[in-house]
C-alpha cells in the first residue's frame, strides 16, 4: 500500500484524539427536569448508567473512526491492482465485523438477553477478527507493497515481440509485425528515466537488457520474423529470467502478439501461468496487434507421389488450397526449375538462382468461404540424373504471402541395383513385380533393377556390395559363412530383406543354421517356435504406421481389411540380449508390425549403416507349394496390402534419402553422400538471396544440414571430378505455422490466469493501464462510502442521545 | 357553544377566577349528565312528601303548608346531606407539570372547587383542609352559600410547598372530624405506600367515607421523555441522570403497578380510588363523587 499524502495520516492520527478530548471536556449535557415520581426510576438506574456509558463509548468510537477515515481518505491510499481484491475483501470483512460486533453488544445489554444469539454473534465476530488478521498478515507479507505510488520510479521492462511468420499478415497496408515493432518503440518512450528494457522475440535468441532506451529501439528495429523459434509463453519465460536480475522493484512485461492460438497454446503456456502466479508483482500487459477477420489464401503441404524417379519417370504433386475469408477464385501454378550448372552464384552480395524452368502448369480453382479445395499436378519429362527443385504457388496478392508458395525437390536417378535370392522351390515373382515391371524396364521408368539368383548360386557370390539391397525369399538353411558375409554387407550400408517360411523348418523347429551367432546377429533375435492357427482369425495388424515402410499405406490405412488376408503359420522371434548389447555397431531390434496375436510379423535390425527387415511369414506361398498347406493367404486376388507393404520395405532397404529431400523448416536434412561419386564438401545457398553461402562437409557418408530456418530451396553446390555437382532439398513451413485462428479471451485466461494480465489494443489503453498499475488502485471511493455509513451511524446515535 | 368544553383542563386554564372555573366545570358536568346514567338526578334534592300517619309533626314543613295548604314533611333532608371534607395535598411535588396546562396542584384545586360548588349547591356542608407534613389550614364544613366563597378563597391562595407526611396529616384530620364525613383527598400519593394505606384504613375504620383522587401529571403516567435527562425530585431534591429510552418500559411498569396496587388495596377496604392525570377531563372525578354520593343517599 502506498499513500499520496502520508503526512496527513499522522495529522489525522492526532486529530482522532480530538473527539476523545471533547468527550471528556464536554460530556453530553442532559436536559434537567423535575420529576416527582423519581423513585420509580431509581431501581433501573444502575443498569441504565452502564448502558449509557457504553452508548457514549460507542458514539465516541464512531466519531474517532469517522475522523480516522477522513484522514485515511485524504492520505490517498492506493494498493497494487493485483491486491485490490484482497483489500476490498478486507474492507468488506471489517465493515461486516463492525456491524456484527455492534449487534452483539446491543444484544448483550438488552434487558431480556438471548444467550444463543449473543453466542452466535460472538463467534461470528471472532471469525471476522481471525479472518481479518490472516488477510492483513497475508497482504503485508506480499512483496509488492512498495511497488506503486511513484509513477516516475524507474521500471524493469520486458518487451516480447511475436516474430512468427503469422505476424507477416498485412492489414491496412501494415504487417502485424511492423505494427508490433512500432508499438514496442512507442512503449520505449513511456518508461520513466533510468528504466531497464529487455527486448525479446520468439526467434529463439536469448533476451538481454539493452544498455539504454536507444539501444532497445535499435534492437526492435533489427528484429525480423523468424520461421523457427519458440512460442510466446516460452519467450516470456526466458525474458522473465532476465527480468529477475534487475534491481528495480517494479517490473513490467509487455507482450506484442497477434493472439493466434498457435502462438500461445501448449505446455509452455502452463509453465508461464505458474511462473506468473509465483511473481504477482510482475505487471503483465498483452497487446493485441492481430486482426479479427483476416483475408488469406494458403497452400497445404505438398504430397509428392515419388521423390525419386528414373530419367523417364513421372510423379504427381497434390495440395490443398485453403481460404480464410469469402469465397474466391485463384490460379495455382506449378513449375520445375531446370538444372543450371552455373547457378547458384553470388553477384554483388546477392545469390542468383536458376532462372530457367520447364513449362509451368496452372489450374484455376474455386475456394469456398473459409473452405479448401484439393488440386493435383502431374509432371512427366525426360530428365537427366540430378536434383531438381520446383514449387506450387497461388497467384495474386493476399494478407499473408508466406503461405502462398510451397517448395519441393525431387531426384532423377539411375535405377537401384537389387538381388533376389530364392531356393528353387520358391517363386519370387510377386517381389520381382514390385521391383520392376516389364513395361517400366522397357520405357526406362523403373526405379530398381534386379538380378535373380537361386540360393545355391547366392552362396557362391562374393561381391554383394554391388547391390543396394538383397532379398532372401523363404531361404533354406544358410551356412555360417554366408551369415557372416551378410552381416558385413549390412554393416557396410546394404539392405537385407529376409522373408522366412517353410524352408527354415526342421521338424517343427527352426533349422540350427538360423540359430548361430552370426544368424542371430543379422536377424536380431532367436527364431522361436512356429505359431499355428487353423482358423481365419490371425492376420497382420498394424498399430503404429509412422515407420517409413508404411508410407505407401499412410492415408489409406483404414481402408485396408487385413483380416481378409489370414495367416495360418509364422515364426516367432525372441529378441536376443547378447546381440542387442552390441551398441557400438547396432541398434536394438524393433518390431514394426505385429500379428493379431501380438507376435512380431516384421522386425527391423540396424547394423552399422545398413538395415535388415525380417518378415516371419513368407511372401511366396501361393498355389499349392510343395504339396503342403499354405502358411498364409497374403497372396490372393488383388493382394494390395502386401504389395504396398513390400513397396515400402523395398524402398526402406534400398535406403534412398528421399525423406530428406523435403523437410519442414527447422528439421535436419541428411543426404547420403557416397564419396566415390560425390564431392566431400559443398557450398550451401539459402533461399534468402542476401544470405551468403556456407560450407558443408561430408561426414560418415552423409551431408547433414542443420540451419534450415527459412522456407524455400536449399541448394548444395560442389565439384567432383572437375564437374559441378548440384544437390539440395526443399524446406516448407508446417501448416500450423500460418494458422491464423485466434485465441479467445477465456482461453487466454486459462493460459495466463484470469485477472493476471491486462489486454489492450490501443496506446491510450496501455497508458491508462500503466497508470493504474504504477499508481495502484485507489481506495478513496471506498473509504468515502465507509465514511458515509459511519456518518449515518453517528447521526442516528447522536439523535438518540440528544433529541 | 357547549358548556361541556369547560371540562377540559386546557379550556378551564383560560379562566383565571377559581369561582368561575368551578361554576363552569359543574355546569359542563351537569349538562353532560342528561345523557348519562345519572339522568334525573336532582340537585334540588330537598325532598318533600305528603304527611302520613306516624310522621313526626315537627317535620311538617309549614312554609309549604302555607303555600299549598297541604302537609308535607322534609324529614329526609337532613338524612341525605353529606358532610364533605376536601383534603388538599400541599407538597412540592403537587406543583409539577411537564407539558400540561395545569399542574397537578392546579388541577386538584380546580377539581376541589368544582366539588365544593356542587356540594354547596346540594346544600351539603363542605369543609377544607390542606396538608403537607401536617395540617396547614382548615375550614369547618358549612352548607351556607357563603361557605363556597370561603372555600374558594382559601383554595385560590394555596401554594404547594414542603414534603408530605401523609400519615401524620391524616391522623390530624381524623381527629378533627366530629361526624361521619365524606373525605375527599387530593394528592399524588408519591409517598410511602404502606404508611398511606395505614392512615387511610384508620380513617375508614373511623366510619368515614373516603375518596382518593390520585392526581398525577400526564408525564408521570405516560413518561414521554426521549434522550438523556437529569431528573430531580422536587421534594427531596435528589437527582439522577438517565437515558429515558432505556427507562421507559420499566418506569411504566412500575407506575402501573403502583396505581393498581393502590386501587386494589383501597377497594379492599371500601375506599374509592380515582386515578386521574392532568390531561383528563374533570368529569371523571365528579362522576366518581356522584357514585359515592348516591351510595350514601
Amino acid at each position: 500500500m502506498t499513500w499520496a499524502n502520508f503526512g496527513i495520516l499522522g495529522i489525522g492520527g492526532l486529530l482522532v484524539s480530538v473527539p476523545i478530548i471533547l468527550h471528556f471536556l464536554f460530556q453530553p449535557k442532559p436536559i434537567s427536569v423535575d420529576f416527582p415520581a423519581l423513585r420509580f426510576l431509581k431501581q433501573k438506574q444502575q443498569i441504565t448508567r452502564s448502558r449509557l456509558r457504553l452508548k457514549h463509548f460507542a458514539l465516541l468510537l464512531i466519531r474517532c473512526l469517522l475522523i480516522a477515515l477522513i484522514a485515511l481518505a485524504l492520505a490517498g491510499p492506493s494498493v497494487a491492482s493485483s491486491e485490490f481484491g484482497n483489500w476490498l475483501t478486507l474492507g468488506g470483512v471489517g465493515t461486516s465485523g463492525l456491524i456484527v460486533g455492534l449487534i452483539a453488544l446491543v444484544a448483550y445489554f438488552r434487558s431480556n438477553k438471548n444467550w444463543l444469539l449473543i453466542g452466535v454473534l460472538g463467534v461470528a465476530f471472532l471469525g471476522h477478527l481471525i479472518f481479518g488478521g490472516v488477510s492483513i498478515a497475508r497482504i503485508m507479507g506480499s512483496e509488492s507493497t512498495n511497488l506503486i505510488g511513484d509513477t516516475q520510479a524507474p521500471v524493469a521492462a520486458l518487451i516480447v515481440i511475436d516474430s512468427s511468420p503469422r505476424m507477416q499478415l498485412e492489414y491496412e497496408n501494415e504487417t502485424r509485425f511492423d505494427k508490433a515493432k512500432a508499438f514496442g518503440q512507442w512503449l520505449l518512450t513511456q518508461f520513466p528515466r533510468d528504466s531497464q528494457v529487455c527486448i525479446a522475440a520468439t526467434d529463439g535468441d536469448s533476451p538481454f537488457f539493452s544498455v539504454d532506451v536507444g539501444a532497445a529501439d535499435r534492437r526492435i528495429a533489427k528484429i525480423e520474423t523468424s520461421y523457427v523459434g519458440s512460442k510466446i509463453p516460452s519467450a516470456v519465460e526466458k525474458g522473465l529470467e532476465t527480468l529477475k536480475t534487475s534491481a528495480h522493484d517494479r517490473k513490467e512485461v509487455y507482450v506484442l502478439t497477434d493472439l493466434t492460438a498457435e502462438s500461445w497454446t501448449g505446455e509452455s503456456s502452463k509453465k508461464l501461468a505458474r511462473q506468473l502466479s509465483q511473481n504477482p508483482e510482475y505487471s503483465l500487459f498483452v497487446i493485441d496487434v492481430g486482426v479479427d477477420q483476416p483475408n488469406n489464401f494458403s497452400l497445404g503441404q505438398l504430397q509428392l507421389s515419388k521423390v525419386e524417379i528414373s530419367t523417364d519417370g513421372d510423379f504427381s504433386v497434390q495440395t490443398q488450397a485453403s481460404r480464410v475469408g469469402p469465397a474466391a477464385q485463384r490460379t495455382i501454378v506449378m513449375q520445375v526449375e531446370k538444372v543450371d550448372p552455373s547457378r547458384p552464384v553470388v553477384r554483388d552480395g546477392k545469390t542468383l538462382f536458376s532462372e530457367e524452368a520447364f513449362q509451368p502448369q496452372s489450374k484455376v480453382v474455386e475456394i469456398r468461404e473459409n473452405g479448401s479445395t484439393s488440386t493435383e499436378f502431374n509432371f512427366s519429362q525426360r530428365l537427366e540424373a540430378g536434383t531438381y527443385h520446383g514449387s506450387v504457388s497461388i497467384e495474386g496478392k493476399d494478407g499473408l504471402a508466406v503461405d502462398d508458395r510451397r517448395y519441393f525437390t525431387f531426384r532423377v536417378n539411375e535405377a537401384r541395383q537389387t538381388l533376389v535370392v530364392h531356393p528353387t522351390n520358391v517363386n519370387p515373382n510377386l517381389l520381382l513385380s514390385i521391383l520392376a515391371t516389364e513395361e517400366s524396364i522397357a520405357d526406362g521408368s523403373n526405379r530398381y533393377e534386379y538380378q535373380v539368383a537361386t540360393q545355391s548360386e547366392f552362396v557362391e557370390m562374393d561381391e554383394l556390395d554391388l547391390f543396394d539391397a538383397i532379398f532372401l525369399v523363404d531361404p533354406k538353411p544358410i551356412p555360417e559363412t554366408v551369415w557372416t558375409r551378410l552381416g558385413g554387407y549390412v554393416e557396410g550400408g546394404g539392405g537385407l530383406g529376409l522373408f522366412l517360411g517353410a524352408n527354415a523348418n526342421n521338424n517343427g523347429v527352426a533349422d540350427p543354421s538360423f540359430l548361430t551367432d552370426d544368424a542371430k546377429r543379422v536377424i536380431g533375435g532367436v527364431l522361436d517356435q512356429q505359431w499355428f492357427n487353423e482358423t481365419d482369425d490371425l492376420f497382420l495388424s498394424p498399430k503404429e504406421i509412422s515407420h517409413p515402410i508404411f508410407k505407401p499405406i499412410q492415408g489409406s490405412e483404414t481402408a485396408i481389411l487385413w483380416n481378409r488376408f489370414p495367416v495360418f503359420k509364422h515364426w516367432g522371434i525372441i529378441p536376443d540380449a547378447t546381440v542387442n548389447d552390441d551398441e557400438t555397431t547396432s541398434l536394438p531390434t524393433q518390431t514394426l508390425l505385429q500379428y493379431s496375436n501380438r507376435e512380431p510379423a516384421i522386425v527391423e535390425r540396424t547394423i552399422g549403416s545398413g538395415r535388415v527387415l525380417t518378415m516371419t511369414t513368407p511372401i511366396s506361398d501361393f498355389g499349392n507349394p510343395d504339396g503342403r498347406k499354405r502358411w498364409n493367404l497374403l497372396i490372393r486376388t488383388r493382394p494390395v496390402p502386401l504389395f504396398l507393404l513390400l513397396t515400402g520395405m523395398v524402398s526402406h532397404l534400398v535406403q534412398t534419402d528421399a525423406d530428406s529431400l523435403n523437410v519442414q523448416v527447422g528439421q535436419v536434412s541428411a543426404l547420403k553422400n557416397d564419396l566415390s561419386q560425390n564431392p566431400d564438401s559443398y557450398q550451401v545457398f539459402s533461399p534468402i538471396v542476401d544470405k551468403p553461402p556456407t560450407n558443408l562437409n561430408s561426414v560418415d557418408g552423409q551431408i547433414r544440414f542443420r540451419f534450415n530456418d527459412s522456407p524455400g530451396h536449399y541448394r548444395f553446390r560442389g565439384v567432383f571430378d572437375e564437374q559441378v555437382a548440384l544437390r539440395g532439398f526443399s524446406s516448407n513451413l508446417a501448416d500450423e505455422a500460418t494458422n491464423l485462428t485466434r485465441i479467445g479471451p477465456s482461453e487466454l485466461d486459462d493460459e495466463l490466469g484470469a485477472g493476471r494480465y491486462q489486454l489492450a489494443t490501443e496506446k491510450n489503453e496501455i497508458s491508462r493501464q500503466q497508470g493504474t498499475t504504477r499508481r495502484g488502485q485507489e481506495l478513496y471511493p471506498f473509504i468515502i462510502i465507509m465514511m458515509l455509513v459511519i456518518l449515518g451511524l453517528e447521526f442516528l446515535m447522536a439523535n438518540r442521545f440528544y433529541a | 357553544m357547549s358548556v361541556e368544553k369547560y371540562l377540559k383542563p386546557s379550556v378551564i386554564n383560560q379562566i383565571k377566577r377559581l369561582d368561575l372555573r368551578a361554576q363552569f366545570v359543574v355546569k359542563g358536568f351537569l349538562h353532560g349528565l342528561h345523557a348519562s346514567p345519572f339522568h334525573g338526578f336532582s340537585v334540588e334534592f330537598s325532598e318533600h312528601r305528603k304527611y302520613s300517619h306516624g310522621d313526626d309533626l315537627k317535620d311538617i314543613d309549614w312554609q309549604v303548608y302555607a303555600k299549598t295548604d297541604k302537609y308535607y314533611v322534609k324529614k329526609f333532608e337532613s338524612e341525605t346531606n353529606i358532610t364533605g371534607f376536601l383534603a388538599m395535598d400541599l407538597s412540592s411535588s403537587m406543583g409539577y407539570t411537564y407539558q400540561q396546562e395545569l399542574t397537578k396542584f392546579d388541577y386538584a384545586i380546580c377539581l376541589a372547587a368544582s366539588l365544593a360548588y356542587l356540594m354547596i349547591s346540594q346544600q351539603d356542608p363542605v369543609g377544607l383542609v390542606t396538608f403537607n407534613d401536617r395540617i396547614r389550614q382548615s375550614l369547618p364544613p358549612r352548607s351556607k352559600r357563603t361557605q363556597l366563597g370561603n372555600v374558594l378563597s382559601m383554595l385560590s391562595n394555596l401554594e404547594p410547598d414542603g414534603k408530605t407526611d401523609f400519615n401524620q396529616s391524616i391522623e390530624q384530620l381524623a381527629s378533627m372530624l366530629k361526624t361521619k364525613s365524606l373525605v375527599m383527598i387530593f394528592s399524588d400519593f408519591l409517598v410511602d405506600e404502606d404508611e398511606t394505606l395505614d392512615a387511610l384504613y384508620r380513617l375508614r375504620h373511623s366510619g368515614h367515607d373516603v375518596i382518593l383522587f390520585h392526581v398525577l401529571d400526564e408525564a408521570e403516567v405516560n413518561f414521554p421523555f426521549k434522550g438523556v435527562y437529569k431528573m430531580r425530585d422536587p421534594e427531596s431534591g435528589e437527582e439522577i441522570k438517565i437515558d429515558a429510552d432505556g427507562y421507559r418500559k420499566s418506569y411504566l411498569k412500575e407506575i402501573t403497578t403502583f396505581r393498581d396496587d393502590l386501587a386494589k388495596n383501597c377497594s379492599r377496604s371500601g375506599i374509592d380510588y380515582v386515578p386521574i392525570d392532568t390531561s383528563m377531563q374533570f368529569d371523571t372525578a365528579l362522576v366518581e363523587y356522584l357514585h359515592s354520593r348516591r351510595a350514601r343517599g
